[in-house]
This record gives C-alpha cells, sequence and structure tokens, in this order.
C-alpha cells in the first residue's frame, strides 16, 4: 500500500519535470533525428525526385561521388576557403591584443563596440555591398586603389577565377572578424595578472610576455575558434550562392561552388536524392569529427556528469 | 631619481597609447568605409545607373534611389513577415530553451541524462544533413509556402537549453524550497521565481536569435515560395539577382534599410549582445 503511494508520487514528479520537456523532446525526434536517419537511408538509393520509384544501390552514390571531378572540385573549394578563413584568428588576436593595451578605458568600449558593427549585419545586405566594393569595373577597392597606385586597377576580385578565393575570404574576413576579436579579447581580459606581475619581476619584456605568457594561455580559445571556424567553414553557402548570380554553379568557372552547394545543386535545381543525400552524409561525418573534437578540447559535455 | 623614472614611465604609456589608438582608428575607418560607402551611394542620385567614384558626400543628393527602391520591390511586406517571424521564433524558442533548462538544472527525474545528451547529440548533426528529408516532410503535408517550416525549430533550441542550464544551475536551492513550502508546484516556481530571476540570460538569448532569425536565408528560401510571404534576407537576394544590372542606386536603398534595424539594436544593448556573444561562445 506504502509502496504504492511512493511509486504514484515517483510517476508524479516525473511527469511534472516531463511536461518541461516533453516538446522539445518530441520536436527534436521527428525533425531532427528522423529525417537524419532518412537521409542516410536516401543516400544507399537510387531516389530520383520525390514520388518516384528508387531501389537500393548499396555504395554506388559514394563511389559516383568519389570519382566525380566536380565533386571533388566542390570538396577541394570548401577546405581550402575553410583553411584561408583561419587567418581570422590571428587578426581577431592581434585586433584583441591591441584594444585590450589601451585598459579600461571609454576608448577600448569604443574600439570594442564599433569593431563588432560588421559581424552584427551580416548576411545578405553584406553580401551585396561587397559585392560592389569587389566589383572589378567601378568597384570601391578597385577605385581607392586607381587614386592610390596612380593607373586604372580592374581586378575582378569576384570574377577572375584565379583570384576568386581571394576575394571571397576579404568578404569572410571582413564580415567575422568582429566576433573573433570579441571572443580572443574575452579570453585576454580572464588571463589573472599576477601572471604576468610575476613575469615583469623575473625582466620579461612585451614580446616576451605576449609569446610566453598570453598565447599559450589562450590556447583553449584558440582552438575552439579553429574548430569553429571549420565547421562554420563546411557549411559555407550564402556568399557564394549570391555571389554566383543565386545560382549553384559557383561562378566564376566554379572555383566558388562549395560542398553545400552541390548537395543543393542536386536536391532542388536538379533531384537527384540519392546523390545529394550521399554527398549530405560526408559532409555530415567531416562535421561531426570536427564537433567531437571539439567537444574533447572545451568539455562541453563533462559537465553532464555532475 | 626614482620619481623621475615614474614620470618617463607614464609619458611612455601615453605615448604608446595614443599610437595604438591611431593604429586601431585607421583600421576601423577601412572597416567601416564599405558601409559609409554604401550609405553614401545610397543618397546619391548618379548612382542610379553608374558606380561614380568614391566621395565622401554624395555627388548629387537625393532621395530618388529610396523611391525607386519602394517601387520596385516590396521591402514593407518584408519586414512585417520577417518582424513577425523574429518575434514569434524568439519567443517560443526562448521560453522552451528555459522551461528545458530548468528541467535540466533543477529536477531529479527518471532519464534526465538520457534526454540531457539525446537533446546536445542534435548539435553534433549539421542542418544541411537533414534539409532534403525535411522538405519532403513538409511537402507531403501540405505545409510548403506556409510559416511551419520556420517555425518548429524553435521548439527545440539546444544551445539555449544548454545556456539556460548552466544559468539556472547557479541559483541556489533554498529559493526553490522555501517556495516549495508555500505550496507552489515546479511551473509556478518556473514562472514566479525562475524566469524573473533570470533576465539576463533570456534577454542574452533573444537576441542571438533575433539576428540569426533576421540573418536566415538557406531556409527560407526552400521551404517559401511565393514573393508576399518571404523574409527580407532573401526577398533583397531575390530583388538583387532579378532586375538588371542599371540600379545600383537603389539596391545601396535597400541594404541600408534592411540594416537599419539590426545596427540600431546593437547601438542601443550592445552591453548585453557583447556579453553574450563573449559568453556563450555562440554565434549562429
Amino acid at each position: 500500500m506504502k509502496s504504492n503511494v511512493k511509486r504514484w508520487k515517483r510517476f508524479k514528479n516525473d511527469m511534472t519535470w516531463y511536461s518541461f520537456i516533453i516538446v522539445s523532446l518530441l520536436v527534436l525526434l521527428i525533425f531532427t533525428y528522423l529525417p537524419t536517419m532518412a537521409t542516410v537511408y536516401f543516400s544507399f538509393t537510387n531516389m530520383g525526385t520525390y514520388g518516384t520509384e528508387y531501389k537500393m544501390v548499396g555504395l554506388k552514390n559514394y563511389t559516383v561521388l568519389l570519382g566525380s571531378k566536380s565533386f571533388l572540385n566542390a570538396f577541394k573549394n570548401t577546405i581550402l576557403l575553410a583553411v584561408y578563413s583561419l587567418v581570422k584568428i590571428p587578426l581577431g588576436f592581434l585586433l584583441a591584443y591591441a584594444i585590450n593595451s589601451l585598459g579600461r578605458t571609454p576608448r577600448q568600449t569604443f574600439f570594442r563596440i564599433m569593431f563588432y558593427i560588421p559581424s552584427i549585419i551580416t548576411g545578405v545586405s553584406v553580401i551585396l555591398v561587397f559585392q560592389y566594393v569587389l566589383r572589378g569595373n567601378g568597384g570601391l577597392l578597385n577605385n581607392l586603389l586607381s587614386k592610390l597606385l596612380r593607373h586604372e586597377v580592374t581586378t575582378g576580385w569576384l570574377s577572375d577565377p584565379a583570384i576568386s578565393h581571394l576575394g571571397v575570404t576579404i568578404l569572410n574576413v571582413w564580415m567575422e572578424i568582429g566576433y573573433f576579436m570579441l571572443m580572443c579579447l574575452a579570453s585576454l581580459q580572464s588571463i589573472p595578472t599576477e601572471i604576468y606581475d610575476a613575469a615583469v619581476v623575473d625582466g620579461a619584456n612585451g614580446l616576451q610576455k605576449m609569446v610566453y605568457i598570453t598565447i599559450p594561455q589562450m590556447k583553449s580559445c584558440f582552438s575552439f575558434l579553429l574548430v569553429t571556424c571549420m565547421i562554420g567553414g563546411f557549411a559555407r553557402f550564402t556568399d557564394l550562392y549570391i555571389i554566383g548570380g543565386s545560382t549553384t554553379a559557383g561562378r566564376p568557372s566554379g572555383t566558388l561552388q562549395s560542398l553545400l552547394m552541390y548537395i543543393y545543386q542536386y536536391s532542388f535545381e536538379s533531384p537527384q536524392y540519392g546523390l545529394s543525400s550521399a554527398g549530405s552524409v560526408i559532409l555530415s561525418i567531416i562535421t561531426l569529427i570536427f564537433t567531437l573534437v571539439n567537444v574533447k578540447l572545451s568539455g562541453f559535455l563533462k559537465e553532464d556528469n555532475g | 631619481m626614482k620619481k623621475k623614472g615614474n614620470i618617463s614611465k607614464v609619458l611612455y604609456k601615453q605615448r604608446h597609447h595614443i599610437i595604438t589608438t591611431m593604429i586601431l582608428a585607421v583600421i576601423l575607418a577601412i572597416l567601416l568605409l564599405p558601409f559609409y560607402w554604401c550609405l553614401i551611394l545610397s543618397f546619391d542620385k548618379t548612382a542610379i545607373t553608374d558606380l561614380p567614384d568614391f566621395s565622401l558626400v554624395p555627388h548629387e543628393f537625393s532621395i530618388q534611389n529610396y523611391r525607386y527602391a519602394n517601387e520596385m520591390i516590396d521591402l514593407g511586406r518584408y519586414y512585417m513577415n520577417t518582424v513577425m517571424i523574429a518575434f514569434v521564433n524568439t519567443t517560443i524558442a526562448v521560453f522552451f530553451a528555459m522551461m528545458c533548462g530548468y528541467a535540466f538544472a533543477k529536477g531529479n527525474f527518471r532519464g534526465k541524462k538520457f534526454c540531457f545528451f539525446f537533446m546536445l547529440a542534435v548539435m553534433m548533426i549539421p542542418f544541411e544533413s537533414r534539409m532534403v528529408p525535411l522538405y519532403l516532410i513538409y511537402r507531403s503535408i501540405g505545409m510548403l509556402n506556409t510559416y511551419v517550416p520556420l517555425m518548429m525549430g524553435s521548439f527545440a533550441y539546444v544551445y539555449g537549453t544548454f545556456f539556460a542550464r548552466q544559468n539556472i544551475g547557479a541559483i541556489p536551492d533554498s529559493l526553490r524550497e522555501s517556495a516549495k513550502i508555500d505550496g507552489a508546484g515546479e511551473w509556478r516556481i518556473f514562472l514566479r521565481i525562475i524566469l524573473p530571476l533570470c533576465k539576463p540570460v533570456i534577454s542574452a538569448l533573444g537576441i542571438l536569435q533575433i539576428v540569426a532569425n533576421w540573418n536566415a536565408y538557406l531556409w527560407p528560401m526552400i521551404v517559401i515560395r511565393s514573393k508576399e510571404k518571404q523574409l527580407i534576407s532573401v526577398g533583397m537576394a531575390f530583388f538583387n539577382a532579378s532586375e538588371s544590372s542599371m540600379y545600383y542606386g537603389p539596391r545601396f536603398a535597400v541594404v541600408v534599410l534592411s540594416a537599419f534595424p539590426l545596427v540600431i539594436m546593437y547601438l542601443f544593448l550592445q552591453k548585453y549582445i557583447v556579453q553574450s556573444v563573449a559568453l556563450s561562445g555562440v554565434k549562429q
């Protein structure tokens, strides 16, 4: 009798708590877990478009992709652009270092606020502006360079296949430098000052302090930025898509086609769900590996044991 | 002698600050120059058909570009759609994140660890990996071209849950205990005690959500088909791709109008935004 009451009480307690989380859990199950499993399943079929007959084809989609020049090209572009975009980390660090050296003054606050502005307006507006900033004919950059160098500069930063990677990296750095600065600044300011005091007693100069104290102390910040930067780079889509004239062709000449654009192309432009799903699985596996590294480095799930 | 050394040190430091400030100011000017350019051109009459040389003020000041933009693109409609979606999604996302965060921070129930892991594991699955099946699901239940696909994800805001849990975990249990003695249930405690105490984390998550919704591009482009229902980012990009390359000025006017609300919000709430970004380490 007593144990029944106890059991009822415990059941009621469980139900109360589940009422807080049940909606989120169901949404995740139906709209995240099931579709993800469906993607894996589709990747083993020769599914064309929605509603057509299909059958299992084993690993064929994967072998097709890995033998396809355009897929490998998209793969190469994605990796290269992700690696180039890592330049945001040292640049963000140097900015943060300079801003931090001003001490806690109104000037520091001012720079902190202003440098983050491009990051708050990210998205399509910035991309549209930069299409014209980096334009070969009459763009802002070429315009200023022409005045500076005293001869006409018509470099097509985004239209010349040879340097389009540089062009979109400039765009990416410009859009996200504020975020990297902010993360580095937060990390810089969390370094205990006693360490610096001790170094000063030992006669260390500014550069030595930076190399032997600041940078090692910020290791976890750098690794976090590195991994999130790479993960973001793998999912690169919007800017390249718009620069290519709202197509997934990766103009100019396919040099700006990313993996996600390739997947989008075979999902919505010329649907071959089997193929695009295999592409998604490959992209997901790469992302998963980097996320696991991140979890390991940052101890994100460690607290779970508490 | 010692005093003199100190003075020169202070002077050295001051000079150092001035040089640093000047270098930072130059970099900042370069960084903000494209925005300034865009703003100037949006008021420049000569920019309608041509990209004029850079100048500090418009060559020929007029608001013609804004008039053209207003005729060519239904910006008011996109604004309303986007504000509505951003508001609804942010409210749902933050509220559900707080609910889950509370349960995982203070709850003791069977399966808690599993459920928490079930949620966090989602962060490892990129959205792109479920794009096609999700699209097919909404298509088969006739929900394409509605706002349902854009809202559904808000009911499970995983990052938000994680940070809500951390913050709620820091609230002392004694508050809950005394409320319990007064006969309050968990829901009552959550609504009356926990939520009011969590204003900082609520505002931080809210800001992150608003910015994310304002900038959403890929998913709205896939599921929203009709022009009248489209959101601002996609609408703007469509406009940019469809019009002939003639209308530079109006394009810049559209960019200025669409970026304006976020800049204003940022300047007002910059303290919270800077904190939320630096503390959470997430940007979505």
